[in-house]
């Protein structure tokens, strides 16, 4: 395969990839079907923060968002089954079950790890520890300004995170099982070995104080842009969009077979962060995984990283502490090496 | 006691008729596509086909299987594909309800864990400054274009109890418990549909 050159990389010489909008298929069928995928996206955008600006104190509450949120999801799993993008990706039981054991994971035992040592934790700790107050000028800001402060820094320190993982070894072993996902579903953005979904949910927003409908705004904007990550549904999304936020293309490509595809697109909401740092790149991608599209069960995404760890440690230490073979070109071959 | 009593629950048995006529050999002709999937292996003799799966692909149409027996017996009334293929996703489903109601409980006994450790050292505590009666300000544009005011934050102590209610609710775990029962049972009855109308139609294919 030749790929295509973007910038000074070639991507796509691995696993068939589509780069530049241009050659990005769009929505078949008639007119009303060409309207619906064309609006939709940001019609419940703009609806959703019209409602979280407007809506009465009474309502705007985190139990109103829970409910808002599972409907939506529960629409956008409706319309994958109806309009898949790819007949490669369609939901399947055995697909839908495995996601959402992921999903009740987070809802449920990360939560609670989350509570003892995550960045709310953490961040009242080392609050408390130099006696540091909230920057609570914050709150005077006006308030979509700090909706989008509050997701733009969570989707700052989620862009270096992330593209930490695809950088180094340590971080890349629990990340990596999120890679071998052949194929985007709604919910496979919880698919992922626990300590990777551990640390990808760490953030500095604790760090400052904002209104709580602020927080409401911001996690309309999740909602209306970052859940159409692992989505298996095709839009004509408006060019400004695919600008400003990350669209399931631009995700397609960077759960690419191919090496090269894999390092872009890192971050959850905001295209325009990798755009500024040159790690974007505009395509879309319908072979995806690792080791040649390879399904992980379970059982294995769960032990991975510990496993893939220990035979690297072993590989590296073994010749003169464990009496095994030196760390050589056969461990470089590993499928968990990470995305350098 | 008898595995079959509870082996139903990852186990699936069922059985086809034949064509007329239609030999064994030719039957798993027929359905030998299905055994040739990424990761799959098999074993034919002359009457039986043994298969195992492994990692096998999302896009697999029997991928909730993870092996199985099939076997042609032939009576009086013609040949009849007998199968019997298990499935450790079944038996996960299954299970999963135990793990989550297993999290709902670690939830409410942590919760009240730090509650008498919470109740404990609360006479420790100094009595707290009433600093909270300040106006929430709220920026002139949101005025203008009519956003609601931000209520007065509430005083600490109610709030933070509430928030720490919130943290040991074992509702979702027991949420997830339900979601997973049902989609055991949806699974249990689509899946042996689904791979019974699988083998019926390659059978019937040409």
């Amino acid at each position: 395969m030749d790929g295509v050159r973007v910038g000074k990389r070639l991507i796509g010489t691995q696993a068939p990839v589509t780069v530049g909008w241009e050659n990005i298929p769009r929505v078949e069928g008639g007119p009303v079907k060409q309207f619906i995928f064309t609006w939709f996206q940001p019609t419940v955008l703009f609806a959703l923060i019209a409602f979280w600006y407007y809506a009465p104190n009474s309502i705007a509450k985190a139990s109103t968002a829970m409910m808002l949120g599972i409907g939506f999801r529960l629409l956008l799993v409706g319309l994958e089954f109806a309009f898949p993008r790819h007949d490669s990706w369609r939901l399947t039981w055995k697909e839908v079950a495995t996601d959402l054991f992921y999903v009740g994971l987070g809802y449920t035992i990360l939560r609670i790890i989350d509570g003892y040592i995550g960045d709310g934790a953490m961040v009242e700790g080392i609050q408390h520890a130099f006696h540091w107050d909230k920057f609570a000028w914050f709150t005077g800001l006006p308030l979509l300004l700090q909706a989008f402060l509050i997701s733009f820094i969570f989707d700052f320190g989620q862009y270096w995170m992330h593209r930490g993982m695809h950088n180094w070894y340590p971080l890349w072993l629990p990340h990596s099982v999120h890679h071998y996902i052949t194929q985007l579903n709604i919910n496979k953005g919880a698919v992922g070995n626990p300590v990777e979904l551990f640390l990808i949910g760490l953030g500095v927003g604790g760090f400052f104080d904002f209104l709580p409908r602020a927080f409401l705004l911001a996690g309309a904007f999740g909602m209306a842009v970052g859940s159409y990550q692992h989505i298996n549904v095709r839009f004509n999304s408006p060019k400004w969009w695919r600008f400003l936020f990350h669209t399931t293309e631009h995700h397609s490509l960077h759960h690419s077979q191919d090496f090269e595809a894999s390092r872009s697109n890192f971050t959850n909401t905001y295209i325009f962060i990798d755009r500024m740092f040159g790690t974007c790149v505009d395509g879309e991608a319908e072979l995806l995984g690792m080791e040649g599209g390879r399904r992980m069960g379970i059982r294995e995404q769960m032990t991975f990283p510990f496993t893939e760890g220990w035979k690297t440690l072993k590989a590296k230490f073994g010749g003169t502490k464990f009496g095994g073979a030196s760390y050589g070109s056969e461990q470089m071959g590993s499928a968990a090496i990470p995305a350098e | 006691m008898n595995a079959r009593l509870i082996d139903w629950i990852w186990h699936v048995r069922g059985s086809l008729a034949l064509a007329p006529g239609q030999s064994s050999d030719d039957a798993f002709d027929r359905l030998d596509p299905l055994f040739r999937e990424t990761g799959t292996s098999h074993e034919r003799t002359a009457d039986t086909l043994v298969f195992r799966k492994k990692d096998q692909a999302a896009q697999d149409r029997m991928s909730v299987f993870d092996g199985g027996v099939l076997q042609v017996e032939r009576g009086a009334a013609g040949s009849v594909l007998r199968y019997h293929l298990t499935s450790r996703a079944l038996l996960f489903c299954f299970l999963a309800p135990l793990l989550f109601i297993a999290f709902g409980q670690l939830t409410i006994g942590l919760g009240k864990l730090e509650k008498s450790s919470a109740e404990s050292s609360k006479t420790e505590k100094k009595p707290k400054d009433d600093k909270k009666d300040v106006e929430v300000p709220m920026n002139p544009i949101d005025k203008a274009l009519g956003a609601p005011a931000p209520d007065k934050p509430k005083k600490d102590g109610a709030d933070k109890d509430k928030k720490e209610d919130k943290k040991h609710s074992p509702t979702s775990a027991y949420v997830f418990a339900g979601i997973f029962a049902a989609l055991y049972l949806v699974g249990r009855i689509l899946e042996d549909r689904l791979v019974k109308s699988l083998f019926r139609k390659k059978l019937l294919g040409s």
